[in-house]
């Protein structure tokens, strides 16, 4: 009888024991409140703090709409490229928020990395993956002469527009007259001083003041395509409008908004997983550059990232303090204290979290097909293959923990704010 | 009557005294050569803006310092990594005051900076905690 009651009992609290753990694991949660700090928090990622469109000094033709229409026709124009199929929407395609869905751009070639989105990139300070540029008219030249992107030289940039009555119209209603590029004796059919070998002995056989001549129409026409980009911007998200809501108190519409695992995946985001460290700011990004352990593309050397781009970025003629730039002033704080280090040893840009749902695979070589991927990643915070990974201890979030935290990422995709006809082709 | 406006008059002097150390809060340096405070062009401090700082340098005794060379470094202790830029003096603009160019803190928390100042090769650093 004692023995029976007593098995009875081990039964009964081993069941209660076992109930109880399966409700902790996986019961309902329900989020906690807000505190002061935390709305300030979220205050400061809405996109309703978005400071206006900075302005770049050293694009004179930043804000001049003749500029934007001229860039946009480019944008989208195949003859910019050596075979003639490539243009910067092959890889930037606007129904991809600006991206291809590649692990890495495929142009001629494969490209070195992913390919980032445009979108919001006038509030960078850098661009690429490593910041080797300065400003988004410096970076639209480099595709333009990569063999692996639209495999041109800049001589050929420039001769398209020159040739191109319509572009050569525009160009020279914003910049002035523009040479003559078809004496072939002064202009070879290809040259560039960074593009394949030919080229580049042919550059180096034109006289400096033709040189010249051609950087200035081929830097011209990366302004022209930043005076396009620059307009393309991310659009209110669902989480800025629950943002809205629950700073204002209005739990009602806050909880119309958004799920309770929307919310908890919020509160992760911004606490025991450690998001907002670097995806701080209405973009969610700091535009900085940290090593967080992401493994290398399989069968390649790890990247060095940002000890490579920040030296590649003072070495540009093309960046803020050089002979290309329109600021007279030469106020380029961010170029001018740079840092270097170790620390930079694998360190790649963060990118925004705006648009996500919209832009996989992630990662500087896509090395994580899905977000699911990626999370799982940083919650194992590995050991970087070079550097030093900066998320030094697993985050130990559990598997429930990380679909809430997708399911809070997912609600910052929304429609871009641009015009819409800068989202398509041009009509003519 | 005298006594209740006595009392307002010291209760103001005293808020504005708070205000004032608040503002003008000042670190010695390790070995005590110098005392430095600091203004940020930069007014509340925020992150991912890059801005200048102005130190003053004074001796303990409040005597401006001048013909000193300034240099920062820093980072963020509990993240185990440095300044995103790398900030250098760009002005000695007179009375002890030295301008520091370059400033960017990308991150929310606790920083920490060290400024080293030096005075014909009699070198002391300070330690500054900031929270942003």
């Amino acid at each position: 009888m004692t023995r029976k009651k007593s098995t009875t009992t081990v039964i009964a609290v081993t069941a209660a024991a076992l109930l109880a753990a399966g409700w902790w694991l996986f019961g309902p949660r329900y989020p906690a409140d807000w505190s002061d700090a935390d709305l300030a928090l979220l205050r400061s990622l809405s996109i309703d703090s978005l400071p206006p469109l900075p302005a770049d000094p050293t694009n004179a033709v930043a804000d001049n709409p003749i500029a934007a229409r001229l860039g946009h026709r480019l944008f989208f124009d195949t003859r910019l490229s050596a075979n003639g199929a490539v243009s910067c929407a092959s890889c930037h395609q606007p129904e991809r928020r600006f991206t291809d869905g590649l692990p890495r751009g495929r142009g001629i070639g494969l490209s070195g990395r992913n390919t980032r989105s445009i979108v919001g990139t006038a509030y960078s300070p850098w661009l690429y993956w490593d910041g080797r540029k300065d400003s988004q008219w410096s970076q639209a030249l480099a595709p333009l002469e990569d063999p692996a992107e639209h495999g041109n030289s800049r001589l050929q940039v420039a001769r398209l527009i020159s040739e191109d009555p319509g572009y050569r119209q525009a160009y020279e209603s914003l910049f002035g007259a523009l040479p003559d590029f078809g004496d072939r004796t002064r202009f070879p059919d290809r040259a560039s001083p960074i593009a394949a070998a030919e080229a580049r002995s042919a550059w180096q056989a034109m006289s400096t003041a033709d040189q010249k001549l051609v950087n200035v129409a081929f830097s011209n026409v990366g302004k022209v395509l930043a005076a396009y980009e620059r307009r393309i911007l991310p659009g209110p998200a669902r989480f800025d409008a629950y943002v809205r809501a629950i700073t204002a108190g209005d739990k009602t519409t806050a909880q119309n908004v958004f799920s309770d695992e929307e919310v908890l995946g919020l509160q992760l985001f911004m606490h025991q997983a450690r998001c907002t460290e670097c995806h701080n700011g209405p973009l969610l990004t700091n535009n900085e550059f940290h090593n967080t352990g992401v493994l290398s593309s399989p069968g390649e050397l790890p990247d060095r990232g940002r000890i490579n781009g920040v030296r590649l970025v003072r070495d540009d003629p093309f960046n803020c303090l050089g002979d290309f730039a329109d600021d007279a002033a030469r106020n380029c704080p961010e170029l001018t204290y740079a840092r270097s280090g170790v620390e930079l040893i694998g360190a790649t840009r963060t990118p925004s979290l705006r648009n996500l749902g919209g832009t996989a695979p992630y990662s500087h070589k896509g090395q994580s097909a899905t977000l699911a991927d990626l999370l799982k990643l940083y919650n194992r915070a590995p050991l970087a293959m070079i550097g030093h990974n900066e998320v030094e201890k697993p985050l130990g979030l559990s598997r429930r923990e990380l679909k809430w935290l997708e399911a809070f990422l997912n609600t910052l995709d929304a429609p871009l704010a641009a015009e819409p006809e800068w989202l398509t082709p041009p009509a003519n | 009557m005298y006594r209740r406006l006595l009392l307002v008059a010291s209760i103001a002097l005293t808020m504005t005294t708070i205000a004032l150390a608040e503002q003008n809060e000042s670190w010695l340096t390790r070995s005590g050569y110098y005392r430095i405070s600091y203004r940020s062009d930069l007014e509340p401090l925020a992150i991912n803006r890059i801005h200048s700082w102005t130190f003053h340098v004074e001796t303990p005794d409040g005597k401006p310092v001048t013909g000193a060379v300034i240099s920062v470094t820093g980072g963020m202790p509990l993240h185990n990594h440095g300044l995103p830029t790398d900030p250098a003096m760009t002005a000695e603009t007179g009375d002890g005051n030295y301008v520091v160019e370059g400033f960017r803190f990308h991150m929310n928390g606790a920083w920490e900076l060290f400024v080293t100042v030096d005075v014909d090769g009699k070198r002391d650093t300070a330690v500054l905690a900031l929270t942003l």
